[in-house]
């Protein structure tokens, strides 16, 4: 008698063949993913490669680009399924095979944690001078178009429209108020310049965009490129425009427009989340081994201040020694301005834990296999040594 | 200190339903789909939103955005493109000239600035010449701006008036600033702006608070010889 498709189908989701295919396309991945980093830097080579379900190819010479390997999050899935329903369908339900039931369990939460790690992390700056108080931190990566609306006296309501909604393009209304953006362009990298009497018209019809021209540029791919990330936006209220403006993270001119007696600055800038609480640097330290420019230790002393939870404190960060804070880690990463600024790279990772208790499992499922084996043979000895003499 | 609001896009949303269609068996039970569903929506399109935040007028400057390029670990020194460091000249319909002081070196229409000048002297220093179309932000906006740059707190109209010279050219009068931060080790910033033919000029000189105090003198030469063409 034939066996029904989902047999089929579970029999291999759980086969060995099938970890084996994995890992050979994981390793595949992984030099793939190295060599491409010399054109991509470290992070685009991981997000082409590691992040996606598929790996793209643009075809040359079209706007085609064509699926031509899995990428790493779908081996993954795969490889976590793999796991799971051979785990389910083919170890025995018994103590025998404890310590492989615990050792599968901690691969399983390997995975789990990678992947919720690559969803949930989200690595920010916090970039303080001595004397500053600063309650917030910033994407190194991502850019963010702030509206602000600037009106009262008291405070400001910041929108932050994410780089990546810009790129789609369209209209962004801006809720809680009459604004709706439109992008008309948007541009991951560009040169801007200085408008010639011969360029054409500027794309810009307000703000200093009206003086300048935009290039676009291939996106910055090393690690130590900045993207001049770049978007022609029209503001529309109340069925008003208020003309195209040009914004770029490397325009340092402010601008903005009014509507309706209300004030709206407009800026392209690296993406921000303000935290209800505030990191004041008091000190930083970068002490060198006597008689050398070696250093010895970099450390910030910093006021951390809450007063929602009637938090106020001295903290000394250093090197391996972060600030735990309402679930993000604030760890000394970097200094500038002749150590006057101090940068803090913030973590927050809600599965930070899973991978140390993952690595704890699977020690802790091979001694138990091992014991379990160990008991099993020294049985064996006792009852052949048993039966030997009797 | 600040609130938060979002509001976000429901492409999660999408993604579930599609994939319960795509996926739905009568062997799986429906707690999976719960468990899928839930970490689509709370992760699916988390990035992808206009944030809102309601935060006190900063009583203080914020510290100035590092870019990527500080991202390697403890790197000396202040990253270079920096946000807010330099602002696109348009083309004036006449260009502002200047007398370079001895020993120093100059570089015209360099990429964003109409002018680059390098003084002669030893410290990390930088010369540019801006020009914006209009009054660009006024002038408020950006001498606070300048401030911003070395870690000032911005000022008001008064501040701006007290803090003021004015110096007498042949283009017009240029109202010059000078800012020094605070901290160890400090950072002086001379600039000046003036409005001509509808365009805003900005003859910048920042850096080391020495390295500028040493080309002080210098820089307030060239800015008395500017000159219209």
């Amino acid at each position: 008698m034939n066996k029904p498709f989902s047999s089929h189908f579970w029999d291999g989701l759980a086969s060995l063949k099938l970890t084996i295919v994995c890992l050979a396309a994981l390793m595949v991945l992984v030099i793939g993913c190295t060599l491409a980093q010399v054109s991509l830097g470290t992070w685009g080579a991981v997000e082409l490669y590691m992040r996606r379900f598929l790996v793209w190819w643009d075809l040359p010479g079209t706007h085609l680009s064509v699926p031509v390997f899995p990428g790493g999050a779908l081996v993954g899935l795969v490889l976590m399924f793999n796991l799971v329903v051979a785990q389910v369908r083919r170890i025995e339900l018994s103590w025998k095979k404890a310590g492989l039931w615990i050792v599968h369990a901690g691969l399983i939460l390997l995975f789990v944690g990678e992947f919720i790690t690559g969803v949930y992390q989200v690595d920010t700056r916090l970039a303080v001078e001595v004397g500053q108080t600063v309650d917030f931190v910033e994407s190194p990566r991502e850019n963010e178009l702030a509206l602000t609306d600037v009106t009262d006296p008291a405070h400001d309501d910041v929108y932050g429209v994410s780089e990546r909604l810009l790129a789609r393009g369209g209209q962004v209304a801006i809720p809680g108020t009459p604004v709706t953006l439109t992008v008309k362009r948007f541009f991951h990298n560009a040169q801007l310049a200085t408008r010639r009497p011969s360029d054409p018209p500027a794309q810009a019809t307000a703000g200093v965009g009206t003086g300048i021209t935009v290039s676009e540029l291939p996106p910055a791919t090393g690690d130590d490129e900045v993207n001049r990330t770049t978007a022609l936006i029209e503001p529309v209220a109340g069925g008003r425009s208020y003309g195209t403006w040009l914004v770029s993270n490397v325009l340092g001119a402010p601008q903005a427009f009014t509507h309706e007696g209300r004030t709206y600055k407009l800026e392209l800038r690296p993406r921000r989340w303000y935290l209800p609480y505030s990191v004041t640097l008091k000190q930083f330290r970068h002490d060198v081994y006597a008689g050398t420019d070696i250093p010895k230790n970099f450390s910030s002393l910093v006021q951390l201040k809450d007063p929602a939870r009637n938090e106020d404190r001295e903290v000394l960060i250093y090197m391996n020694q972060p600030l735990r804070y309402d679930g993000k880690a604030f760890y000394q990463a970097s200094f500038g301005k002749g150590d006057t600024l101090s940068v803090l790279q913030v973590v927050e990772n809600p599965g930070w834990l899973l991978p140390y208790i993952a690595c704890i499992l699977v020690g802790l499922g091979l001694i138990v296999h091992f014991a379990i084996g160990l008991r099993r043979m020294v049985n064996r000895r006792r009852v052949a040594a048993l039966e030997a003499t009797t | 200190m600040a609130t938060e609001g979002a509001a976000r896009r429901g492409c999660g949303e999408a993604l579930a339903v599609l994939l319960s269609r795509v996926l739905l068996r009568p062997t799986i039970p429906p707690s999976f789909y719960l468990l899928a569903a839930s970490l689509l929506l709370t992760t699916g399109c988390r990035r992808d939103e206009v944030t809102h935040f309601r935060v006190a007028k900063p009583a203080a400057a914020p510290a100035p955005a590092m870019p990527a390029a500080a991202g390697g670990p403890m790197m000396g020194g202040a990253p270079p493109g920096m946000a807010g460091d330099v602002a696109p000249p348009p083309a004036p319909d006449g260009g502002l000239t200047w007398t370079l002081p001895k020993g120093w070196s100059e570089k015209k229409a360099g990429g964003m600035r109409y002018a680059t000048f390098t003084p002669n002297v030893a410290g990390k220093i930088d010369g540019s010449v801006v020009v914006l179309p209009g009054p660009a932000g006024g002038e408020l906006q950006n001498v606070n701006r300048w401030r911003n740059q070395i870690g000032l707190a911005p000022i008001d109209e008064g501040g701006l008036a007290s803090a003021r010279t004015v110096v007498k050219t042949k283009a017009g009068a240029l109202s010059v600033y000078d800012f020094t931060s605070d901290g160890q080790v400090k950072s002086r910033v001379i600039a000046g702006l003036l409005e001509a033919r509808g365009s805003t000029w900005f003859v910048k000189l920042s850096g080391d608070a020495t390295a500028v105090a040493t080309a002080r003198a210098d820089f307030l030469r060239l800015m008395e010889s500017l000159r219209l063409e």
